[in-house]
């Protein structure tokens, strides 16, 4: 897992609004958040979390293997780079906005160390149940076998509720970003569930830009892979070259069709659905 | 034939200069670009002898005809890499100079100014060298806090109501139809105009309100969707860090400023969202907590 129950997390900007009001919210959900950082906060406490300077501190101190990031996108290459320089695991993006060279440095060098990165423009990973690494709606679902794999936020809490409602549990809901260029893409959080025990069920919920839904379908075709895959596509009536809200959702010449994504996908064995709301019926039937 | 030309739109520009130049006397025909590999992570020269401006058909019919250098950010592009490149288009003698410079400068030309797409296509070879015909290049709309060519070409693009949107906080794009769409989350609401299209209704916009939509944020979008005259309104909002109650105070707001305002159709759900729909219900005002619902009930105003 790239996070479980005993995962030591930081909150790098946690003085700030979000990152106390998502601190809290975490922290209720059980969540275990050992660590703050704020440059020159040191010494503070935030909701009973005692507050660093770096993340080396909150290493050193409290033993942080995971981090969550809430600083103002023109600061976030900065923390995401003091992140990986101490060696941290996990570190979950969540900022808007980030420039698309940062994030490209900061894969590059996430790489070279081999730790991980996920987001930008992320709502997070969740483990129902046992940890919430993120802004999402910690009650959308209960444990269980099926993993959730987004693009977007809004869209993909309305369908992990919906798998929720119709009492079908997630063993994981991770959201990659809406952003170009993200720590993980679509296919390694794939490969990732692929090879998780946990999980015999992955729910993909794709949309319009770049090709990583088709990547997804080489990864099935190349790797035979068994596991049954139920996937929905947002942008089907999105006109080319407008971009729909994130910034990698616009359509330039006839890459990253939804059209393109659904017949990939479909001519891999992957179950697509016309509407958001049959994903939870079409995930019963492999259950 | 120049008024011809300002009259012309190239992608979501107008034409503002007409640069006239030296015919070229073209020998051969030439792509190059550096460009941005979304789920490579990376950057990337291509280049290719063949296509020019049909180079969207080499790249299906014949890839083994395009040449892919991955360019590292922390290495850059190196002259070596560079004429390598050159060399296997069969430029030769000063060409192969003149080639190699022009991928280093357009390297150094997409990494100052943070662009996703430097092109030149066609690079052509005329009897005095090597010359760049025509050029396109795509920014990145997230560094324009330290890249103010950005700033400058996107208020060039935005439509008016765009350009609203954009300084209120939310995320806009006009589009054909006659439903006006307020709606929370970029795939939510693009999910939204999906299911509308699917019963034969389309929107007029696709509207984000963003996530934790203040009153005014709300307000000001509504007051936005108006002035485009839609034949009616739909809400749809799942409320995570956006509050149900705020929302339904920002509608009864517009409704008792606007009394002649299109139907509106509600579809409210998540956070607060009994007391949002109690908000309403004591305005006499019906929401839905079902999506499909409110696509139902919208069907039966539009017909």
């Amino acid at each position: 897992m790239y996070i479980g129950k005993d995962s030591k997390v930081v909150v790098q900007g946690i003085t700030g609004n979000q990152g106390r009001f998502h601190t809290q919210l975490m922290l209720e959900y059980g969540t275990n958040v050992v660590a703050g950082v704020t440059p020159k906060k040191g010494g503070q406490e935030v909701l009973g979390v005692p507050v660093f300077n770096t993340v080396q501190e909150a290493v050193k101190e409290r033993g942080v293997d995971t981090s969550i990031i809430f600083v103002p996108a023109r600061f976030t290459y900065g923390a995401v780079m003091e992140s990986l320089d101490a060696g941290v695991n996990m570190t979950c993006i969540i900022t808007e906005g980030v420039p698309v060279f940062d994030m490209v440095r900061l894969v590059e060098a996430a790489k070279v160390k081999g730790l991980n990165l996920i987001g930008p423009n992320t709502p997070g990973m969740l483990i129902p149940d046992k940890i919430k690494l993120g802004i999402m709606p910690g009650d959308m679902a209960h444990f269980g076998d099926v993993a959730v794999i987004a693009k977007s936020g809004t869209l993909s809490y309305e369908i992990t509720k919906a798998i929720g409602n119709a009492n079908i549990g997630v063993s994981a809901y991770i959201g990659i970003g809406g952003d170009p260029v993200r720590g993980k893409t679509l296919v390694e959080a794939f490969d990732y569930y692929v090879q998780d025990q946990g999980t015999n069920v992955i729910v993909l919920i794709g949309e319009i830009g770049s090709d990583d839904e088709e990547k997804v379908a080489e990864y099935i075709k190349d790797n035979d892979v068994k596991k049954s895959v139920v996937a929905y596509i947002a942008g089907k009536s999105a006109p080319e070259g407008k971009r729909m809200g994130h910034a990698g959702a616009i359509i330039s010449g006839n890459v990253g069709t939804a059209q393109g994504k659904i017949d990939a996908l479909k001519a891999v064995g992957a179950k697509v659905t016309e509407t958001p709301w049959e994903i939870p019926e079409a995930v019963k039937t492999f259950l | 034939m120049c008024e011809e030309f300002f009259s012309r739109k190239i992608g979501e520009y107008g034409v503002e200069a007409i640069l006239i130049e030296g015919l070229a006397d073209i020998k051969h025909e030439y792509y190059c670009s550096i460009a941005l590999d979304s789920s490579g992570r990376r950057f990337v020269l291509i280049a290719s002898a063949e296509g020019g401006i049909d180079i969207e058909e080499v790249a299906a019919t014949r890839p083994e005809a395009i040449v892919k250098e991955n360019i590292s950010l922390t290495e850059g592009l190196s002259e070596v890499v560079a004429k390598g490149v050159a060399e296997r288009l069969g430029f030769s003698g000063d060409d192969l100079d003149s080639a190699t410079d022009l991928f280093l400068k357009l390297w150094r030309i997409a990494t100052e100014k943070e662009a996703q797409l430097v092109e030149i296509n066609p690079l052509v070879l005329t009897p005095s060298g090597v010359v760049a015909v025509d050029g396109k290049m795509t920014l990145d709309d997230n560094a324009a806090f330290r890249q103010e060519l950005v700033v400058e070409l996107r208020k060039r693009k935005l439509t008016e109501l765009e350009k609203t949107a954009q300084r209120v906080g939310f995320s806009f794009v006009e589009l054909d139809g006659e439903i006006g769409i307020l709606a929370n989350g970029a795939g939510l609401t693009m999910a939204l105009l999906d299911v509308l299209a699917q019963h034969g209704l389309e929107g007029m916009n696709f509207l984000d309100v963003g996530g934790g939509a203040s009153k005014e944020r709300v307000y000001e979008a509504l007051k936005l969707i108006y002035t485009m005259k839609p034949k009616a309104v739909l809400i749809n909002i799942y409320g995570g860090i956006t509050r149900c109650d705020v929302v339904a105070e920002a509608i009864l707001q517009t409704m008792k400023e606007f009394p002649d305002a299109p139907p509106m159709v509600i579809r409210l759900t998540g956070t607060r969202e009994a007391e949002g729909v109690a908000i309403l219900k004591d305005a006499g005002v019906d929401a839905y907590q079902d999506m499909m619902d409110a696509v139902g009930k919208l069907k039966e105003v539009m017909a």
